[in-house]
């Protein structure tokens, strides 16, 4: 449904005197998709943006116009990842003391445990770019961009199980029925991309743990904002959007004909009950017969230099893989696709962390460093915000036998860590501390809200004045709390 | 409202503007915020026109402005005494005469001079009727979600007599198809679905709720009682199976499963879901935001927050439920179809009659009885049974071994107690110990075995009844295991890859005796493994069938636990080992009665438990007196069919109350760990108090929501009626009649239709009728550049609304048009064609997660509310239409227009399939003409004929697809390809193949997927 002032606006006469289908398609849909009528975005004088979403125009510069959002499902272990901890390796075995666990509750895992025995990483840490930020031995590639990514060590949660932890880091609420992030930004921004949704999600499997946890619609679902906000699935087998391809029998050619025929026979309708929403239904037939030819196109990279290719590594042709998606998502980023997610499981380490832990790094740590170099390359970095970051931490406790080179880590939401770089994030930095556990945070706590408020302002969002009236409440992503954390912002 | 509002905890400046004695509360010299009769003296008034930031009302800080006419209200509303009324919604709706119009002509009933009212005071005329094509269309979709034939248009269009609508409404009203609409909005408030909602999401069966809702909207229960069945049908009294499933209701929340969750924390959940939906479905009220603290707007406490909980909180659930039949959760109940209702009550009957006979005869049993047990208590076992039995531990108090291997068990762990077991005594395992049997059964994987043993698992079991396996050394031996109920017989050599698994297709259920035996032929394949479960085969999945290497493992045998893991909760009984596998003769001998029979005769008369009892009586009788023996079968062959029945019909989670009831808490900012004040179940005090009579339970709850003193069930049940015909509601937000809704567009035809509605006795299909015979709905729907100006939003109703059809409606209005349709009422849910990888690419790969098997035949042309719905992962087509989740109570839809519609439409199979039997129904029944049968195609899907431009388009668009088809017939073939239904060979396939293509053009039109 678009703004009743907007369709109003829409002279039916506009549309009689217009011959079906003989007009250009770009034309077309300035003409008739009101959304467009207020143009793609556009700078104005104070460094705010206009955009065709709810706002109308951003609250702020947007230091972010586009968002790549690499989320690690199932937890990626701060531990052995980016929060060096190297006093643990005397305490290796020893019980964690009860001045650090603080009673603090536990899931029903490890919580009858009779032991807790410290597990330093076995995982060798150095320093790497300019400032020495922390990252261990599983990066190969990432430390290239040490400068450039800014490593937050200090982020947590209160949910402590997967299902609900990572509900709360996409919609703001454990329990399902919320929109997400991405809906949200569809919601007040709009889209950039005449061709293309507004919001676009990608799943891969990680190789370290195939056995885990599952995702769900919901995490880019559009809660009870309208629907069309929802993410749309690229998938990485048969159609990458649903429903993309023509049934066999029917060519492009028949396919055209078709759309003008019924575009034809819209039109004659629309003249006769004179609904301005069957001008909506003709361009949403428009665009949805460009996605069937802009699709294919921006899902070949056989166009793409080898250089390029080789940068992301040896998975990067294997569709569906996390390689696939950082390329695709570099491709449908430049195309002004303003939010773009990947979803990539396999970091639940119960066990058998230190093999397990490689294998996730294997899929992640070149494509992840590949993005920002690619995107720094082409002069994007400065305006896209990629963000990678899983739903809570792990225990520095280990789970079950602790052997000499094994152990295993339970769910930990007090404490763990992410990074962000480009669009208006200081790069080369690590912020916040925790404590010579990695069980609490003793410096610049990041909460789940406040880094969703933070993702938002860089996006030229005041996040308390993105809101929706459902219930009688004015709903927004960072329900009543969240805290821009400006430490963190060039 | 906000800051100074209801909540005391946040109301700012201790300044309370939401009642009289608040605003003019005298602050000292007459200094106040409000002073009734002088704006210029009221300090809310001087903050609101004060530019000083400081002073600004609202602050700037918080975003909210007010314009220049909404201070000017302001004032004059202070001016005029500054009265204040409680809510409207929270007072009584009073049935107003209808009023007086100037257009006395137009109206139809009394629902049309309230709106020609409101249209005149606005300058606005009705629109006049929509042509007898449209509205039957209109009507037939509103009321049954499909489509009317060409025949029943033409008898419409044909029928001159004065009422003639008012014949097609009651014809509607009377179809079953009538239940299963009015069910389609019903499901979205109950958050009804297939699956649990969390983690992997798998399935639940709920169907029997979701039939129950069919058939009482056909039955035109009325609303009260509607109401009071689906929240406290189980405490009716002498309540009925239909009563007890529609208690379903408040079971269709979701329920996790995750390992790991903290069960009280989800406890909590599922009754705050329960608190959300049952105040937003009858109430409108949002108590959900009194769950941390007092309600912002609304005059909702958080203590009548979780008073109104405590009436949800008395059910005998877990929190991290374990699945049980049908994978539902307790409390459950066999909820039988209907034939077999009247089944189990022609049994009962006979059974009265039959244990009447036998209670006769019983002092003659108890004699002869008494005189046979020596006899039985001396008889041996099956001699077979003796057969290449290794080891026999009859854990009678002891863990000595009876077969004179030589080798007795002992308890690791602890020793264990020892306790009435299935046969004499059974050993206890508390999860911890188990009972070491050192090297007895060190098979091999090429030795022939059997295990045998009675189990009383509790739930949650994730343990082992008998195993030999190391689980540091690849989990390499074997194992009959239970976990989450589903029985497992491994032999493993290194796991997973080399293993030989069988697991059972349904788990088994706990808390009961079961007879379980595993057989081995040594072959090492699957093949060769068998489960028997009381005696019976058991089925069972092979999980992995790659066995090629040794299983022997140096660690102990155990009973109750692997050699570290997976020890056993519950008790086992009479564990046998056998260096063969036994037949199914012998394992039902092993299970029967007789077996039992023979232990339990033993124990002294007195102190036989019943089942013991049962298990002597029916030994003996075997062989009794005729006369006994056939009294006695009577009542066990009646029982049996008794049990047969419950045992095979499908189950529904209910409503239960515990009895003694659990203690309600107010939780602490919502938290499930923070207690506080004891409360007990009770209602808002800003809603008339419950009758004394009315017991503080759930039955007393919903009596109190159909009290026709209640000013809101009434007006909340019509407001969304009024919304599925003219998809904006009275109250433009269904979901809430707060303080913060929208105040209704037409405040005296909400009141009027509430108070005619409870005067009707909640009659719903009278409801349904009034509207629609109203002249109001029967308006065309055609809209002029003026009509946009004049009323944008249409909200007087100087027209008809032209709505998009709710998603299940388009998919089968083409299923109906192409005669796909198969029609029947109910049933478990249906797996349609959906595109492949759907779940898979969300799912654990090789998870506990369920794989989408498409269905076929019938079940693919069913109406679209019996598909699967699996919310975390929902029919794509029907999402993209704006069907929600299902996650949580929804109210309403919203109504998109999106590029991923016209993809679906364009391309999903249902659709090229429909367009495809749309085509050959055209070229059987259309006529000749290729213009003949498109019009016939155009009327199946629009109702009308087309017009000659139309039909011209149509044409052109036939012949440029047949000259295409023509000069490549391959192409033909393939389009006709799609679907699995039936194709007609006898049409030319280059022709069907151009229809086909008109036929998808058709079904894409925005008005074959519009109500108009």
């Amino acid at each position: 449904m678009l703004p009743e002032n907007l369709r109003n606006h829409l002279s039916r006469r506009a549309f009689i005197k217009r011959g079906a289908g003989g007009i250009g398609a770009a034309a077309l849909m300035t003409l008739l998709n009101p959304d467009l009528l207020r143009a793609a975005a556009k700078m104005n004088a104070d460094g705010t943006m206009t955009v065709p979403g709810v706002l109308g125009h951003t609250h702020f510069p947007p230091k972010a116009k586009r968002i790549i959002y690499l989320c690690q499902s199932g937890a990626p272990s701060q531990i052995d990842l980016f929060d060096y901890k190297p006093k643990l390796d005397k305490l290796r075995g020893t019980d964690l003391p009860a001045s650090i666990r603080m009673g603090q509750r536990l899931t029903g895992m490890t919580s009858g445990q009779a032991t807790f025995p410290v597990a330093n990483s076995l995982l060798k840490f150095a320093q790497h770019g300019k400032n020495g930020t922390w990252m261990s031995e599983v990066w190969q590639h990432l430390p290239t961009v040490a400068d450039d990514i800014c490593v937050v060590r200090s982020l947590y949660t209160e949910a402590i199980n997967h299902d609900p932890a990572i509900t709360l880091l996409h919609t703001g609420s454990q329990q399902a029925g919320r929109p997400s992030i991405g809906a949200w930004s569809s919601y007040g921004l709009g889209s950039d991309n005449q061709d293309l949704p507004a919001y676009i999600v990608m799943i891969s499997r990680g190789s370290g743990n195939p056995l885990d946890q599952p995702l769900y619609d919901r995490l880019w679902g559009s809660g009870f904002l309208p629907s069309k906000h929802q993410g749309v699935k690229f998938r990485g087998t048969g159609d990458p959007v649903l429903y993309l391809s023509n049934p066999e029998g029917i060519d492009g050619t028949s396919r055209r004909k078709m759309l003008d025929d019924l575009d034809k026979l819209n039109q004659q309708h629309l003249d006769a009950v004179g609904d301005p929403e069957i001008t909506t239904r003709i361009s949403q037939y428009e665009l949805a017969y460009k996605m069937q030819t802009s699709v294919p196109e921006l899902t070949d990279f056989s166009k793409e230099p080898k250089e390029i290719l080789e940068m992301y590594g040896p998975e990067v042709m294997k569709r569906g893989s996390y390689a696939s998606n950082c390329l695709l998502a570099r491709r449908l980023s430049e195309r002004g696709v303003r939010f773009v997610q990947l979803f990539h499981t396999g970091w639940d380490q119960h066990g058998n962390l230190p093999t397990q832990i490689r294998g996730q790094a294997r899929d992640t740590d070149q494509p992840s460093a590949a993005l920002i170099k690619d995107l720094k390359q082409r002069g994007l970095l400065d305006e896209t915000l990629v963000i990678w970051a899983g739903e809570f931490g792990r225990t520095v406790y280990s789970q079950g036998a602790m052997t000499a080179d094994n152990y295993g880590r339970d769910h930990h939401p007090r404490c763990y860590s992410m990074w962000m770089a480009g669009g208006g994030i200081k790069p080369g930095i690590t912020y916040g501390e925790t404590d010579d556990f990695s069980y609490n945070i003793v410096k610049d706590p990041v909460h789940i809200h406040d880094l969703n408020a933070t993702i938002l302002r860089l996006m030229g969002i005041d996040h308390t004045r993105l809101t929706f009236r459902y219930q009688g409440r004015d709903f927004r992503l960072t329900d009543v709390h969240g805290e821009v954390v400006k430490g963190i912002i060039a | 409202m906000k800051c100074h509002g209801f909540d005391a905890k946040a109301r700012q400046a201790d300044l309370r503007l939401d009642t009289f004695e608040g605003a003019t509360e005298d602050l000292g010299d007459g200094y106040g915020a409000i002073i009734p009769g002088h704006p210029e003296q009221s300090e809310a008034v001087r903050r609101m026109l004060t530019d000083d930031p400081e002073d600004k009302m609202p602050p700037p800080k918080s975003h909210l402005t007010l314009t220049k006419a909404q201070i000017d209200t302001m004032q004059r509303w202070i001016a005029q005494g500054a009265e204040y009324q409680p809510h409207w919604a929270l007072m009584k709706p009073v049935a107003e005469p209808a009023p007086e119009v100037k257009q006395t002509s137009w109206p139809k009933n009394d629902i049309d001079r309230f709106v020609l009212a409101k249209m005149e005071a606005h300058g606005l005329a009705p629109s006049p009727e929509a042509d007898k094509v449209t509205l039957i269309r209109r009507v037939t979709l509103d009321l049954t979600g499909v489509p009317p034939t060409p025949a029943e248009v033409d008898a419409f269009v044909a029928d001159d007599s004065a009422n003639a609508y008012e014949t097609v409404v009651d014809r509607l009203l009377a179809s079953p198809r009538y239940g299963e609409k009015m069910a389609m909005k019903w499901l979205d408030l109950a958050r009804y679905a297939d699956t649990n909602g969390y983690q992997e999401d798998n399935h639940r069966s709920m169907f029997r709720w979701r039939d129950w809702v069919i058939d009482a909207y056909n039955s035109n229960m009325p609303y009260d009682e509607f109401t009071i069945e689906q929240l406290a049908g189980d405490l009716l009294p002498n309540a009925t199976t239909d009563q007890k499933i529609a208690t379903g209701f408040n079971r269709n929340h979701r329920i996790t499963v995750e390992g790991g969750v903290i069960p009280e924390e989800f406890r909590t959940e599922y009754v705050i879901d329960r608190v959300e939906t049952t105040s937003t479905t009858w109430l409108g009220l949002t108590m959900g935001c009194a769950r941390c603290h007092d309600h912002k707007y609304d005059p909702i406490t958080q203590k009548e927050f979780y008073q109104f909980f405590a009436f949800f909180n008395n059910v005998p659930e877990a929190g991290l439920g374990t699945p049980g039949r049908d994978r539902n959760f307790d409390p459950m109940i066999p909820a039988p179809l209907k034939a077999d209702q009247i089944k189990l009550g022609e049994i009962a009957a006979g059974l009265t009659v039959a244990e009447k006979t036998l209670a006769d005869m019983e002092p003659k049993i108890a004699t002869a009885q008494a005189a046979y047990e020596p006899t039985l208590a001396a008889e041996k076992e099956e001699a077979s049974l003796n057969n290449g039995l290794i080891a026999h531990y009859p854990l009678d108090g002891d863990t000595n071994d009876v077969a004179f291997s030589g080798q007795n068990g002992a308890f690791r762990g602890s020793e264990g107690p020892y306790s009435a077991g299935m046969i004499d005594q059974a050993a206890d395992f508390n999860g911890k110990r188990s009972i070491d049997l050192d090297d007895v059964g060190a098979f091999e994987r090429t030795n022939p075995f059997s295990i045998s043993a009675w189990a009383y698992p509790l739930a949650a079991n994730d343990a082992a009844v008998v195993a030999r396996q190391n689980e540091a050394d690849g989990v390499r031996g074997y194992t009959l295991y239970l976990q989450r109920g589903l029985v497992h017989f491994q032999l493993i050599a290194k796991f997973p890859g080399n293993a030989l698994m069988i697991v059972s297709k349904a788990p088994i259920a706990s808390d009961t005796w079961h007879h379980l035996v595993a057989t081995y032929d040594g072959s090492g394949k699957a093949a060769g493994a068998k489960v028997y479960l009381d005696g019976k085969p058991l089925d069972m999945t092979v999980a992995s069938d790659n066995l090629t290497e040794s299983i022997y493992t140096s660690v102990p045998t155990r009973i109750g636990g692997r050699e570290a893991t997976g020890k056993f909760l519950g008790k086992i009984d009479d564990v046998r080992f056998y260096n063969r596998p036994l037949t199914a003769d012998e394992v039902a001998a092993l299970a029967g009665t007789r077996a039992i029979a023979r232990a339990a005769v033993k124990i002294p008369l007195a102190m036989r438990s019943p089942a013991k009892a049962h298990a002597v009586r029916a030994a003996f009788l075997e062989k009794g007196p005729a006369e006994m023996r056939d009294a006695f079968a009577k009542v066990e062959s009646l029982k049996a069919q008794q049990k047969q029945i419950l045992d095979t019909a499908p189950t529904v989670m209910v409503m239960q109350e515990m009895p003694t009831p659990r203690e309600t808490h107010i939780l602490k900012r919502g938290q499930y760990d923070q207690p506080g004040d004891k409360v007990t179940a009770g209602t808002p005090a800003c809603l008339p108090p419950m009758a004394k009579d009315l017991p503080k339970n759930r039955l007393g709850l919903a009596k109190w929501l159909v009290d026709p003193s209640n000013p809101l069930t009434a007006r909340v049940a019509v407001n969304r009626f009024w919304q599925s015909y003219f998809g904006t509601a009275l109250v433009k937000t269904p979901e809430n009649f707060g303080t913060q809704s929208e105040y209704p567009s037409n405040p005296e035809l909400l009141d009027w239709l509430a108070v005619k509605f409870i005067e009707s006795k909640w009659d719903i299909k009278a409801m349904q009728k009034l509207i629609v015979t109203s002249a109001t709905y029967r308006e065309s729907s055609h809209i002029t550049k003026e009509m946009l100006e004049q009323d944008p939003t249409n909200k007087w109703l100087a027209r008809g609304p032209r709505l998009r059809l709710p998603a299940e409606s388009i998919r089968d209005e083409a299923l109906a048009m192409s005669g796909l349709l198969v029609e029947k009422i109910g049933g478990p849910s249906v797996k349609p064609y959906q595109p492949e990888g759907l779940w898979a690419e969300l799912a654990t790969p090789g998870g506990i997660g369920e794989t989408f098997v498409q269905d076929h035949g019938d079940a693919l042309y069913r109406r679209s509310l019996y598909m699967y719905w699996k919310r975390t992962v929902p029919p794509p087509m029907m999402s993209a239409f704006d069907a929600p989740s299902r996650e949580v109570c929804t109210v309403s839809r919203s109504r998109t227009n999106t590029p991923i519609q016209a993809l679906a439409l364009m391309n999903d199979v249902v659709y090229v399939e429909a367009s495809r039997k749309l085509a050959e129904r055209i070229v059987a029944q259309g006529g000749v003409k290729p213009a003949e049968r498109l019009t016939y195609a155009f009327r199946l899907a629009t109702a009308r004929k087309p017009t000659a431009d139309e039909l011209k388009v149509l044409v052109d668009d036939f012949n440029f697809h047949l000259a295409t088809y023509f000069s490549a017939p391959e192409a033909a073939a393939k389009l006709l390809g799609a679907g699995e239904s039936n194709r007609n060979p006898s049409v030319d396939q280059r022709e069907l193949a151009a229809y086909t293509a008109v036929a998808s053009v058709i079904l894409n039109l925005d008005e074959t997927i519009t109500r108009e």
